[in-house]
């Protein structure tokens, strides 16, 4: 479960979040993370993440333009997208229901 | 969609900061550096993502922390390799180019070995265990050789064919490094031996350019067609023909790195008139580059023939 609930955080689920609004390539990515998600990705990371989504068929490259190539997320990749987000839902429902029934960590 | 970070949070677990320029960053260090960090990634991973990478390195000013972070995760690239790459073709030919620069350079070592050692006639008495040695690396390198060099012809020939229709004259003339760098080098110690040898060889000094330029030319003989290779990317059943030889001349190698290493384990623990025996350092030396070169040879051949056998 615990392993669950630091999957949010995981810069390939960031990636997914961030391609799911329209194909962006590599800078358009760690911009958009790091206005929407507070969270910056560094070149590397970034790029390994890529390596791994693409390799499992969740994104997919699309023409370059002027060098910077766009990605966009795949079907597959839509489908891990909704499925995660779906439990991090729960688990933020479950944790809120369970935190207002205690007075004394309700949080606002 | 490209509008500048408001909230960074550098706090974040497993997220790091890309050290954004202060202002007076020297851009030609930043440059130079990320050109340092991007070669320690595979070869096909950098054929794939290094033009996006130093584009995106540009255009978020990323500062040494950036970097450094971009050369450590080069270090994962290589444990999960180029099998996470789409582009098929690319990766075979990323592994064959890899491959066959390791495998010139453990050719070399065997060739060094057995100038050092076998050809000069040292045996274990009453024992047989470094002359079978000798008798296991002579047939896996000859037999290796033989397998890299007919897998190889053909598409060494398509690309012969290539570069003279499409007129590139420097193609040609990298496609003519295997035969040349040998014939140069052939050359030039039979010369060395005539001008300078005497009844014993010739002298250590000359010996060591010798083996020295045997390594230069060995190198200069596999960067030619991987050269070729990034130049024309050719692809087809050549291509995979080439990588899946290369596994197989790979695996010969890895039996004459064996050899090796046991022929001259057995020459520095029981041979007293090996020189090795008194100075083992030397030979550990030796031993530990060709564990390099045959670990690298290795992998890059299975992974090749591995990437030429399946579908994907």
């Amino acid at each position: 479960m615990t392993e669950k609930l630091d999957r949010w955080a995981d810069p390939p689920l960031l990636v997914l979040a961030s391609l799911a609004a329209e194909p962006k390539h590599g800078y358009a990515i760690t911009q958009d993370v790091a206005e929407t998600m507070g969270v910056r990705l560094s070149p590397g990371t970034l790029y390994a993440v890529i390596a791994r989504l693409e390799a499992r068929g969740l994104i997919e490259p699309l023409e370059a333009e002027d060098r910077r190539r766009p990605y966009r997320i795949t079907a597959a990749g839509a489908q891990v997208l909704s499925d995660q987000a779906e439990r991090m839902s729960r688990v933020a429902s479950l944790a809120r229901d369970r935190l207002s029934t205690h007075p004394g960590l309700a949080f606002s | 969609m490209n509008a500048p970070a408001q909230r960074p949070n550098h706090d974040q677990p497993g997220h790091d900061q890309p050290g954004h320029d202060q202002p007076g960053h020297d851009q030609p260090s930043r440059t130079y550096l990320a050109r340092l960090a991007l070669a320690l990634y595979p070869p096909s991973w950098r054929d794939r993502y290094a033009d996006e990478v130093r584009v995106l390195l540009d255009d978020s000013g990323a500062g040494p922390a950036a970097i450094a972070s971009l050369a450590w995760r080069a270090l994962p690239a290589w444990m999960g390799p180029s099998a996470q790459l789409g582009d098929r073709p690319a990766r075979i030919r990323s592994h064959l180019s890899t491959g066959l620069m390791a495998w010139s350079m453990l050719t070399g070592l065997g060739l060094v070995f057995a100038q050092l050692t076998e050809l000069q006639s040292y045996r274990l008495a009453g024992h047989p265990l470094i002359g079978w040695s000798y008798a296991v690396f002579d047939v896996a390198l000859l037999v290796s050789a033989l397998t890299a060099g007919l897998g190889g012809l053909p598409l060494w020939l398509l690309m012969l064919r290539q570069a003279r229709r499409d007129m590139r004259p420097g193609v040609i003339v990298c496609l003519l490094a295997p035969i040349l760098a040998p014939a140069a080098w052939l050359a030039g110690a039979i010369m060395v031996s005539r001008l300078f040898g005497g009844p014993g060889g010739v002298s250590v000094a000359w010996f060591a350019v010798v083996a020295a330029a045997g390594f230069v030319l060995a190198t200069a003989a596999a960067t030619g067609p991987v050269l070729a290779m990034r130049g024309l990317r050719p692809r087809g059943p050549a291509l995979h023909l080439a990588a899946k030889a290369g596994g197989v001349a790979a695996a010969l190698m890895a039996v004459a790195a064996v050899a090796i290493l046991v022929a001259l384990t057995g020459l520095v623990l029981w041979v007293p008139g090996f020189p090795g025996h008194h100075h083992p350092a030397w030979p550990g030396v030796f031993l530990v580059l060709a564990a390099v070169a045959a670990t690298v040879t290795v992998v890059s051949g299975t992974r090749g023939a591995r990437a030429a056998h399946t579908q994907r």
